[in-house]
């Protein structure tokens, strides 16, 4: 997701090579692991909604800018592919095909083309529309199924289950302690949650596949490091601090790593160029706000999970950090 | 802007007349007002009343007890019917919503089975909390009939018998807080009578 | 400025919500269906015709110093008359609009206009500009009440079109927030055009 390079920022203005066109479609290479998981663990229903997902994006994104803006269509720029396979892969898979069709409104129509299109958006269109659909459709939206390998995946009988979080957080509102619920048994334990065998959003249950997605990108020069470690390491600092206070209410630092939509989104949410800050410094503070308000939320809020909210508070307040830690020009480093 | 002149005593002579004129108007409007409001209250109250104990006609005395759990006292209707006790419609509250504090009227039988429940007042979720109202959902009416001595009055998910709102636990929760405190305080309210 | 034009053009010209930008609260606050707007808009449109008759009559006599003052008083008078009255002969309405109904009183629309017009002219202009500038803010707080109970819980005037839960964020907070900006840049949109 990298629309940055379409903004002006500082001159000089160096030319690196590379277009948006390029960098979309390797983000969206580097998410075929995580949909290679999504599709063992989901089957069907998560290529089905994936491609509803993506094809309404692509397809919103022509149409608008067809007949409401009256521009030249870019839609092969792949910015609308990206922000579809993200879309879907922050839903439960059992979905109905018409709220991923909404969302995909809501993300090209009100979040992207309503703020300018393409590098003027202000949130991440994919989170704006998870969160429109969260709160508008809360009953559908935690109805997760739940993750079986694809040879024992039955059409008939979706079973549904909560998530490690929601299980956790009902599971301490009801006086129970987390070594407790830990051990209960629809709880995955440290190893399905890593290869992604938990009930969640499709594309976020694999901690290992978005790993390997992330690194890609990382040498592709895509992302730069600081979002997605400053994020993960203060939420794991922080978790950590009040999992040693009372290690009875707070679960451990690397269950949070591991559990919700964490990984998901410290890699591909929040690196987002458009919608993050410029400098180095910046993505610093940017990844420190979403670990800090990830964790708060998790463990102090009524939502089990916070991952999108935290990163689109952050992401409102990216003109002030971009204003307060503008990038260093090229004469002076 | 007219009134050029701001001495002392003009700008309290004119803030008096402007505040006398005021309460005056004030006055005379909550004269004309008084008789429908109480009355709009009244029957917004009766016919609570008359939703959770159906079939009820005798006359009803309020009293006031402090429930064993709760900061507030409730109030409670007690109705008779030729000189027995029908049962009582109770105002009971819980802060515990999600939306924050909620009153509701719980309607039971003298032996302490509920007849029925209303919602009085509740800021809950819309679309998720505030099916806790009867033309919402259905899920206020699973407590009529039932006697909280043999009814758990707690979520399924909390090891009681009310089936929750589905996304809705919070708002479930405090509802059966808010039946039990009733219950609570009509079985104290009954025992204090018999002494 | 034509007779007609003071009345006129707080409908869309300068009209208070969608042009002035100004009473945000209860813009945002109350528009969950199309009868909260309506109500909410022609209880402020009744206050602001009465409150500018009142300051237009006595601008003479206040002085300047206490003029802000001696207006709150008169705006306050008005507002809690209209709430008494509400109460006790609109009950069902005073419920669904509570606590907004007393804070018209801080509406920026209705001092704003005693301040810029009512205490500047006579008294039948100041009653048209009273009016006209209630009938743009009740127009906008109607047109966003009604797209926020449409798309958010399917109803118009509560007769459902949909079975269910519409799409709840637009009766919740966020959605006036995306209604009132959509409604604006349509509005702008249209004005740029008739240029």
């Amino acid at each position: 997701m990298s629309e940055n390079l379409l903004q002006v920022s500082g001159a000089p203005h160096v030319h690196n090579g590379e277009s948006t066109k390029r960098i979309m479609w390797t983000v969206v290479i580097a998410l075929l692991p995580a949909f290679m998981v999504s599709i063992f663990y989901f089957g069907l229903p998560a290529i089905i909604l994936t491609a509803i997902s993506v094809g309404s994006c692509v397809l919103f994104e022509y149409l608008i800018q067809k007949f409401v803006l009256k521009t030249k269509p870019t839609i092969s720029d792949g910015s609308a592919v990206v922000t579809g396979i993200l879309l879907a892969f922050n839903v439960p898979s059992n979905l109905s095909w018409w709220l991923v069709i909404l969302g995909a409104f809501v993300a090209i129509g009100i979040a992207k083309m309503a703020f300018g299109g393409l590098g003027n958006n202000l949130f991440n269109p994919a989170l704006v529309a998870r969160v429109f659909l969260l709160i508008s459709f809360p009953v559908q939206m935690t109805t997760w199924p739940e993750a079986k390998p694809i040879w024992n995946f039955g059409f008939a009988d979706v079973v549904t289950g909560p998530t490690p979080l929601g299980i956790l957080k009902e599971g301490v509102k009801n006086g129970g302690t987390v070594s407790q619920l830990m051990g209960s048994e629809s709880m995955p334990d440290y190893l399905q949650m890593l290869v992604g065998q938990m009930g969640g959003s499709f594309g976020e249950v694999s901690a290992i596949a978005i790993l390997i997605g992330a690194i890609f990108l990382l040498c592709r020069k895509v992302i730069t490091w600081h979002i997605p470690v400053s994020f993960l390491l203060t939420a794991f600092v922080f978790a950590g601090i009040l999992w040693l206070v009372d290690p009875t209410q707070y679960a451990t630092p690397w269950f949070h790593l591991l559990s919700g939509g964490m990984m998901l989104g410290a890699c591909f949410m929040a690196t987002d160029m458009v919608t993050s800050p410029m400098s180095a410094r910046g993505m610093l503070i940017f990844g420190f706000g979403c670990g800090v308000l990830t964790i708060i939320i998790r463990l102090f809020g009524a939502y089990p999970e916070g991952v999108s909210f935290s990163i689109l508070i952050m992401n409102a307040l990216v003109p002030l950090i971009n204003k307060a830690f503008k990038p260093t020009p090229y004469s002076k480093q | 802007m007219a009134g050029k002149e701001s001495s002392l005593w003009k700008m309290c002579l004119v803030l008096t007349v402007i505040s006398i004129a005021a309460a005056a108007g004030l006055a005379a409007v909550y004269e004309v007002t008084k008789k429908p409001i109480e009355e709009s209250q009244n029957r917004k109250r009766a016919e609570a009343i008359n939703k959770v104990l159906p079939g009820f006609a005798g006359t009803t005395e309020t009293v006031k007890v402090m429930p064993p759990t709760g900061k507030d006292s409730v109030t409670l209707n007690m109705a008779y019917a030729d000189g027995q006790l029908f049962g009582a419609a109770v105002e009971t509250y819980t802060d515990k919503g999600f939306g924050g504090a909620f009153t509701l009227m719980v309607g039971f039988d003298s032996e302490g089975k509920i007849l029925g429940t209303e919602v009085l007042s509740a800021s809950e979720t819309p679309g998720l909390g505030d099916k806790i109202n009867a033309d919402k959902s259905d899920f206020s009416k699973q407590f009529a009939g039932k006697n909280p001595a043999e009814f758990q009055l707690k979520v399924k998910k909390d090891g009681g018998d009310v089936d929750a709102i589905t996304a809705a636990t919070i708002s479930s929760r405090a509802y059966c807080d808010a039946v039990d405190r009733a219950y609570q305080s009509f079985m104290k309210a009954k025992e204090e009578s018999h002494e | 400025m034509s007779k007609l034009q003071i009345l006129t053009k707080g409908i869309i010209k300068e009209n208070p919500s969608l042009i002035l930008v100004l009473g945000m609260c209860p813009t945002l606050g109350v528009t969950t269906s199309a009868i909260n707007g309506l109500g909410m808009g022609v209880a402020t449109t009744f206050v602001l015709l009465l409150s500018n008759i009142m300051i237009s009559l006595v601008k003479g006599v206040i002085p300047d110093k206490v003029r802000i003052p001696s207006f709150i008083v008169i705006i306050a008078t008005f507002v809690s008359i209209v709430d008494l009255l509400v109460q006790g002969f609109v009950p069902a309405l005073a419920e669904s609009l509570g606590l907004f109904i007393p804070l018209i009183v801080v509406n920026c629309i209705v001092l704003g206009r005693a301040e810029a017009f009512a205490s500047k002219n006579g008294i039948f202009d100041s009653m048209l500009d009273g009016l006209g500038m209630g009938l743009g803010f009740t127009l906008s707080l109607f047109i966003i009440g009604a797209c926020r109970e449409l798309l958010g819980s399917g109803a118009i005037f509560g007769h459902k079109f949909i079975a269910g839960d519409g799409i709840l964020i637009f009766v919740l907070a966020p959605g006036a927030f995306f209604v009132l900006g959509f409604v604006m840049a349509l509005v702008r949109h249209l004005q740029n055009r008739k240029k």
